[in-house]
Formats: C-alpha cells, structure tokens, sequence
C-alpha cells in the first residue's frame, strides 16, 4: 500500500510553481510531484495564475531584429528534437555511500550549495532510530523506498515532510525495507544527546 | 481577420513547424514574457535575450504541448519560468532579487495594478482583495520569495503566507474549471 498522505503545504507549491523555491528545495518537491497526482494537479492550478497574468501584463516592445534572430535560431530544426524521458536527478552526480552512523548511509548529489543547503540521499535499516536532532534551518525529505515514522505519523514512498528549525524529532525506520530518502538540509543537524554529539562532525558533508 | 488562438498556433507549430503561426506567437507572447522578466530582476536587454530563449524553446517544445493540460498562457508561463530560473541558476543567484537591485515596488506596482484592475475586471483575479492580489502578483509574477515579499511590504511572514493561502484558496474555489 504506498498510499502519500504527507504533501508539501500550498504555499510550497505555489512558490515552486511561481519558480521561487531555491533548487535544493525545488528538487525535493519535484521528487514528490513525480509520486503525486494530486500535487501535480494543484501546481497546474497554480500555473494557470501565471498564464492569466501573463496574458494580462502591458508588452515591454522587443529590440526590432528579436523576431529576425530567434527565427534564424530556429531555422535549422526541421523537427521538434524527439524528447527523451529524463530522470529527476541525472542533471547532477551522486556521491558514494558513506557511512554516517551504524545503519545509516549517505550519498551526496551535486546541487549546488546556496545558503548553506546541501541535498543529499539517506538510506538506513529497517528498526534504526535516527538519534534525537533539531535542526539549524529547515529540512525537506521526500521518501523514495521504505518508511519512517515519527510523531507526526508515518511516511512512506513520495510522501513529503518539512521540517523547520523549530522541530526536534527522532524518525524510527519502519520494519521491513531499507528508508531511502532524499533531503534538502539547511544548516546543519544537532544532536540532543552526548553520543549524538560526539558523531555530529560525521554528519557534515 | 481570425481570432487569435494560441492553442491552435502552438499546435500548428508543433505538427507541421509551422513559422507562419510561430511569429504570431512571437508577437503575441515575446513582449510579454520580456515584461515578466523585467519583473523578475533582469536588465532590459537581458529580458530581451531570454524572452528569445523562451520563444525558441516554445518552438522546440511545441509538440508537446498538451491543450487538454493547460492554457497556453499557463503553458508558456511554465516555460519563461523555467528560462527565468534557470538563467538564476547560471549566474549563481539563489533568488531572482538582491536588495541592492531591488526598485522601489510601490510606485510601478500600484500603476500595475492599476492599468490591470481594468482588464482584470471580468476575471476572476481581480475579485481577489488587493493585499491579496499584491501578494500573489509579486509572488507569481516578480519571482519574489515569500521571506522577500515579507521584507519589502514590512509584513511578518507568516501574514504574507496566510495572503497568498486566502488567495489560492479564493482562486481555487473560482478558477476550478480553469484548468
């Protein structure tokens, strides 16, 4: 049953359907409107404000050889180029796994880094639980496979969690598969416990 | 003389590349997205530049334009959106506004609204109260984040958030049949 119950609010996204989100944030949103009908629907709706708007704005006049230009551009492509399904990621390298924590595993992906906001995958074992940690600045997830579970309930493959710097949870990985899940993080993550502490250098990319 | 109907011209384009029906397209949408990038922070000039960028996407994207989707104005927002941030991202910029380039919103802002109160005024945009509609306009339309809407109207964020909902949802209870 992999049913998404946890979507990103309005607001999110109408700003990524206005292009206002930071690439970070817009990948992980992009990941889960891939997953999600619904989201894909609103998003359209939310485009469609963008069209009327458009259509409804005063003309600011091309130079005059604009037209001239764009059609020698165009002049050479007989077709429209046949379109290729491109996958979400393949714009960017992802790093090897590395270790973080005993179940828990990490690859980068090569968003570039603004604001501090790092994008990266999270893989861990089923039953781990992810130490108590709040967060510097905020921290999307979308689930890829598997599940996790925290006190705002359980979130399985293409559900969305935003988390802000004003959360402290402590996910728990749910039986069965291995949680992949990709993340947008801003700032960095503490730890509310000695040993969390103590490995908290790890973490960093 | 033909009513203009992008749809069809957008499919003229896609099926038998059409140019006929690209340049009305071109003189239709190119000095629009200009302004929506003048909007969005870029130089006249280089609002020039990817309002072509955007046209020739159009043009090469044009088969895949699904009418049964969306408008054609919505389909070509989605497009100069993408050029627009793409174009950021090039330049390394993590928003489409610095303070240092920001222009004084209030004054060209309010004559937007103005000159487009009256086009609006059977749509269903312009139902929308004004602290609404400002919000959703600079918003969708500037590319301003909501963190930089908050700065620059001195509203706390969490009010401009709770705008741009009251709007969507006022938007969304109307334009239902839009899409």
């Amino acid at each position: 049953m992999t049913s998404i119950t946890h979507h990103p609010t309005d607001e999110t996204l109408a700003a990524f359907a206005s292009g206002t989100l930071d690439e970070a944030r817009s990948v992980v949103v992009s990941m889960h409107m891939s997953f999600c009908p619904v989201c894909n629907n609103k998003a359209r709706r939310y485009e469609a404000i963008g069209g009327a708007l458009l259509d409804r704005t005063s003309p600011a006049a091309m130079k005059p050889d604009a037209l001239q230009k764009v059609l020698q551009l165009i002049g050479t492509d007989l077709q429209a180029p046949a379109v290729k399904p491109e996958g979400l990621l393949d714009h960017y390298q992802l790093g090897k796994w590395r270790w973080v924590w005993p179940g828990v595993r990490q690859r980068s992906i090569s968003v570039p880094v603004v604001s501090n906001i790092k994008v990266f995958m999270l893989r861990a074992e089923p039953g781990i639980q992810l130490p108590h940690h709040k967060h510097t600045g905020y921290e999307w997830t979308c689930v890829l496979e598997g599940a996790f579970e925290h006190q705002f309930g359980r979130y399985g493959p293409g559900d969305f969690d935003e988390a802000d710097e004003t959360l402290e949870h402590k996910p728990t990985i749910c039986e069965g598969a291995a949680c992949v899940c990709l993340v947008a993080l801003q700032g960095n993550i503490e730890f509310q416990s000695g040993w969390g502490r103590l490995i908290q250098p790890l973490l960093r990319l | 003389m033909e009513e203009f109907d992008p749809a069809r011209l957008i499919n003229r384009v896609g099926t038998t590349q059409d140019r006929d029906a690209f340049v009305e397209l071109f003189g239709h949408y190119a000095p629009r997205v200009k302004a929506m990038m003048i909007r969005r922070g870029a130089s006249p000039d280089r609002a020039d530049d990817l309002a072509q960028e955007t046209l020739v996407r159009l043009w090469r994207k044009a088969a895949q334009y699904d009418p049964a989707r969306a408008s054609a104005s919505a389909w070509v927002y989605t497009i100069a959106r993408n050029v627009s941030v793409d174009a950021m991202r090039r330049e390394g910029r993590a928003t489409p506004w610095t303070e240092e380039e920001g222009v004084d919103l209030d004054e060209p802002e309010r004559q937007l609204l103005a000159a487009e109160r009256e086009a609006l005024v059977q749509s269903t945009i312009v139902s929308l109260p004004e602290e609404q509609l400002r919000v959703i306009r600079m918003s969708f339309f500037d590319g301003l984040p909501h963190s930089q809407i908050a700065d620059l109207l001195g509203l706390p964020l969490g009010t401009v958030k709770s705008r741009i909902r009251l709007a969507l949802q006022r938007l969304k209870d109307r334009l239902g049949g839009l899409i």
